[in-house]
């Protein structure tokens, strides 16, 4: 609550400062208010502070905001943060998209932390609408355009078929809050014989469907590479990380209401799983550009994460906020590597990246700690994600894991593109690139999250 | 546990000094961890089992960094701390690429003490992946031809082996009684027949691979040929060797249910791999291809002697993989400084070079003599043991196995005859201290071991006998 609070304050404030042309003033004053958010958030998931007062505003039945959901909290609040941070040099488009940005975040809180499909589908609109606006923030760049009318109309008729399903739950279960919803459906399956009734199932599935948009999984991804292509490179990185962790928190909480009943959605959920991850892997080989690339790259991600949908239960939560954590961390690196790149050659296919080890060694490293952490390699944060995924996934969809592994095979074809131009070609663009103290020290927190993962885990859980 | 951190830290040392660095210190850095190695040794001995050094949770409470010593540990610690130190001494170009690749060295010398340290199953397959990344960006480096490809298919071959070990591991993992990945524990799991089928086919996949026997041995060739010297030198001496070691370490006492079904395929590949890396060998032009191919076909008679499971295939496998690091790395090293010197390793285009430089024929020679396995040099006693332990599986086998000391003979002796004997013009500059002493290291062990294999032998038996004897007490229960 406390990270929502400050979030949303700043956010109005940077709004008004929007008057103000200056970009790069006010981008320190929202990554301030972002890291601090984030550390009030951490210090309330562990009890160091409280802001009762705060969050008895909201009706228990709304939100809650439980150790897990301040954890969540932090996470957002943290990658926005290097989001901002590592992208404040670049395509200044106003301060007002900072703020835009952090109203976005605050849809996503409202999205880890509700109770009350009504909170759910509200966090949803908020995470979104200020992001059919950034997605178009290069007014002058068609492909910008596109990306945000297409954006818009994918998200316009996602939630269409969310709010179906919503109703359909409702008309099932008599209720629309988290905790009640499930009692019912999962009484009539441990009545053996008793049928759970279709509106139900009728309602997980469009529900999911809704919020399968959303995370782009297969094959409901289509709108996803053109949509990150177009948008400028922060809101890209912004949709691929923040986006995808917040909505797959909100997947996991609703679909864990109905752990009762898993048997009746596991299935579907399982094989589009695999036929996430395979095509993200297998079309991501074909694409000459960076963005596409990473784009698909993200797609194959989310189908990792749908692996954790299946096996959710309400104790493994850390999985997911290991991954989410890795996974953004490692993204934002390497997106704003490309970033860097295409700002000096204007150039967004792969050839951007052509001897960049020559010319500056250090941010070749914090690249290839980046991609072996997305491709899984250890010692990374990237590894041990996608190790205790697979460990616990196994028992419960074993041919997933083998996928999974299948998956992690080809993505190295596409990911070792990156060392490819970095190593071997060379170039004769001038590159100066900055902030390399931050490359670096995001890179060391991959590192970090690789070489002791029990240790920052114990801290953290 | 030192031994891996510190050859880790001197490699950020190096990266942090750039060219400043003397390529003396960063030789006396990768010697610090054979000091290391010889402490163990005189603390923990060789006898009374595989002993833990170092204990600490890591990845989960039942997923520890652990690390252990026994004679097997020990031998290849000290393969892989002595020849890193030959390798930085002798093997890296001093050009725009030295810091690199020998950072990058010190780094895999980590790794690989990792590997050979871990008693955690699921440490054992993150240090064998790590030791993967320096390597790849060594063969990186490879000029004038399409790096990206041939550094994609060795990389996408051993990956995908690794994964196959990985899922193997979880499900072991997974039925143990406490989740953990010790070896222990992971050794206690009773597996049923199917089972052991696919647990033990992905880890042997693994190792398969990184060895390389027969089918899975297309990415070595390219690989070797184009890396530079450093990288070849590390592939060859120490990389396959964790292969080899993964086999007698982890194969054999983890899925030994699965052994009677590998045990004819693999043999017979392996002798198809020694007979078919003999005969490519002897067509070869380039020395640098002939090695390799050299390798692969020496290589694959120690694979055939671990799967006959007899205690003098299993000595003779470690004793021939010691050898066959120095004696891969010496021949590599010789090439290194006949292509530095003359500008090319084609053996048409050399000729003669041991009239200018005497002191290089005799390092040359020595090394050669030991590929060849002559008595009294190190070849001998370990190809003798794996010649006689194939024998006693299968006297055809043996037979055919042993046509390899003929062609060894014939393309080792055709590549010194072209290169330092008859005429031509190129010439071997004088040697400079550091390849001295490297030579001096690599001879010391060429004809060291020659007159005293059974040091080696005493120090793994210990090891050996306790593989043995899970081994045969799970063919026992079998049968």
């Amino acid at each position: 609550m406390i990270a929502l609070f400050v979030t949303f304050f700043s956010a109005v404030i940077l709004l008004f400062a929007g008057l103000n042309k200056k970009e790069s003033v006010f981008s320190l004053f929202a990554v301030v208010s972002l890291f601090v958010s984030a550390a009030l958030s951490f210090a309330c998931a562990n009890q160091w502070l409280s802001f009762g007062m705060l969050e008895s505003w909201v009706p228990a039945n709304m939100m809650s905001f439980g150790k897990e959901q301040h954890l969540f909290a932090a996470l957002l609040a943290f990658i926005t943060g290097f989001v901002i941070l590592m992208f404040r040099e670049n395509e200044n488009l106003g301060t007002d998209q900072l703020g835009l940005m952090m109203f976005s975040l605050c849809g996503a809180y409202m999205m880890v932390s509700y109770e009350h499909l009504v909170m759910l589908f509200l966090g949803i609109e908020v995470l979104s609408i200020p992001l059919f606006v950034l997605a178009g923030a290069n007014k002058q760049n068609l492909a910008s355009n596109e990306a945000s009318l297409k954006y818009f109309l994918m998200g316009a008729f996602s939630t269409g078929i969310f709010l179906l399903g919503t109703a359909f739950i409702y008309g099932g279960t008599g209720s629309l809050e988290l905790e009640m919803m499930g009692i019912k459906p999962s009484f009539m399956h441990a009545m053996k014989g008793m049928p759970i009734p279709v509106l139900i199932n009728a309602g997980i599935i469009l529900m999911s469907v809704g919020l399968l948009f959303k995370v782009a999984a297969a094959p409901f991804h289509f709108w996803a590479p053109d949509v990150y292509e177009g948008s400028p490179n922060r809101t890209t990185v912004f949709m691929a990380t923040i986006v995808k962790v917040a909505a797959f928190v909100a997947f996991y909480r609703l679909l864990n209401t109905f752990g009762g009943i898993k048997d009746s959605w596991a299935s579907w959920l399982t094989v589009l799983g695999g036929m996430t991850i395979l095509w993200g892997n297998l079309a991501a080989l074909g694409q000459k550009s960076v963005k596409r690339t990473l784009a698909f790259s993200s797609i194959a991600h989310a189908g990792y994460l749908v692996m954790f949908l299946l096996i959710a239960d309400g104790t493994n939560t850390w999985i997911l906020w290991f991954y989410g954590f890795s996974y953004a961390i490692a993204s934002v690196l390497v997106f704003s590597i490309a970033n860097q790149a295409y700002q000096q050659t204007g150039d967004f296919s792969f050839d951007a990246f052509n001897g960049i080890a020559k010319k500056c060694p250090i941010v070749a490293v914090a690249l290839v700690i980046g991609v072996l952490s997305m491709a899984g390699i250890p010692i990374s944060a990237g590894f041990n994600a996608k190790f205790y995924l697979f460990s616990f996934a196994w028992q419960h969809t074993p041919w997933l894991v083998g996928i999974g592994l299948l998956g992690s095979a080809i993505s190295v074809g596409y990911y070792f593109k990156f060392f490819k131009h970095a190593f071997l070609k060379e170039s004769n663009n001038e590159m100066q690139f900055v902030d390399r103290g931050l490359l670096i020290s995001l890179a060391l927190i991959i590192v970090a999250l690789g070489a002791m993962p029990w240790a920052i885990l114990n801290l953290v859980f | 546990m030192e031994v891996i951190i510190i050859p880790i830290i001197a490699s950020l040392v190096v990266i942090a000094m750039g060219k400043r660095i003397p390529m003396w210190l960063s030789a006396l850095f990768s010697l610090l961890p054979i000091l290391l190695v010889g402490k163990y040794f005189q603390q923990m001995g060789v006898e009374g089992g595989w002993k833990t050094i170092f204990d600490q949770p890591w990845i989960s409470d039942n997923i520890r960094f652990t690390v252990g010593f026994d004679g097997l540990t020990g031998i290849l610690l000290m393969l892989t701390n002595v020849l890193v130190p030959v390798i930085i001494l002798g093997g890296i170009r001093n050009d725009e690429n030295r810091v690199k690749i020998t950072a990058l060295t010190l780094f895999m010398q980590g790794a690989l003490n990792g590997v050979f340290m871990a008693q955690d199953g699921l440490m054992f397959y993150i240090f064998w992946e790590l030791a993967l990344i320096p390597i790849y960006f060594i063969t990186l480096t490879m000029s004038g031809v399409d790096a990206f490809k041939i550094t994609l298919r060795f990389f996408l071959y051993t990956f995908i082996g690794s994964l196959a070990m990985l899922a193997s591991l979880i499900y072991l993992f997974l039925h143990t009684a406490n989740y953990s990945f010790a070896f222990e524990s992971l050794r206690a799991v009773e597996l049923s027949h199917t089972e052991s089928l696919f647990v033990g086919g992905g880890i042997l996949l693994a190792f398969l691979v990184k060895i390389p026997v027969l089918p899975f041995h297309s990415w070595q060739a390219d690989t070797y040929t184009n890396t530079p010297a450093a990288g070849t030198m590390l592939l060859s001496g120490i990389m396959l060797k964790m292969g080899l070691y993964g086999l007698l370490r982890w194969f054999l006492p983890l899925a030994p249910e699965s052994i009677e079904f590998y045990q004819p395929w693999v043999i017979g590949l392996s002798v198809a791999g020694v007979l078919y890396g003999a005969l490519i060998a002897i067509r070869q032009k380039d020395m640098k291809r002939l090695v390799a191919f050299s390798s692969l076909s020496h290589v694959a008679l120690i694979a055939a002697g671990i799967f006959t499971l007899t205690d003098a295939g299993l000595e003779g496998s470690v004793l021939q993989m010691f050898v066959h690091g120095i004696n891969a790395v010496g021949l590599f090293l010789v090439i290194e400084i006949i292509e530095r010197s003359t500008g090319t390793r084609i053996l048409g285009e050399l000729g003669g070079l041991a009239k200018n430089n005497r002191l290089f024929m005799v390092f040359f020679m020595l090394i050669a003599l030991g590929t060849v396995a002559v008595p009294f040099t190190n070849g001998f006693p370990g190809e003798l043991l794996l010649l006689k332990s194939v024998y006693t599986y299968n006297h055809n086998l043996a037979l055919m196995a042993g046509l390899t000391i003929i062609f060894c003979a014939v393309y080792i002796f055709r590549m010194v005859q072209f290169s330092m004997f008859g005429e031509g013009t190129g010439t071997v500059a004088a040697l400079k201290w550091n390849e001295i002493l490297a030579f001096g290291i690599l001879i010391v062990g060429v004809i060291g071991i020659g007159f005293m294999p059974q040091l080696i032998i005493d120090i793994v038996h210990n090891s050996i006998v306790q593989i043995g004897q899970w081994v045969s007490e799970a063919r026992g229960v079998m049968s």
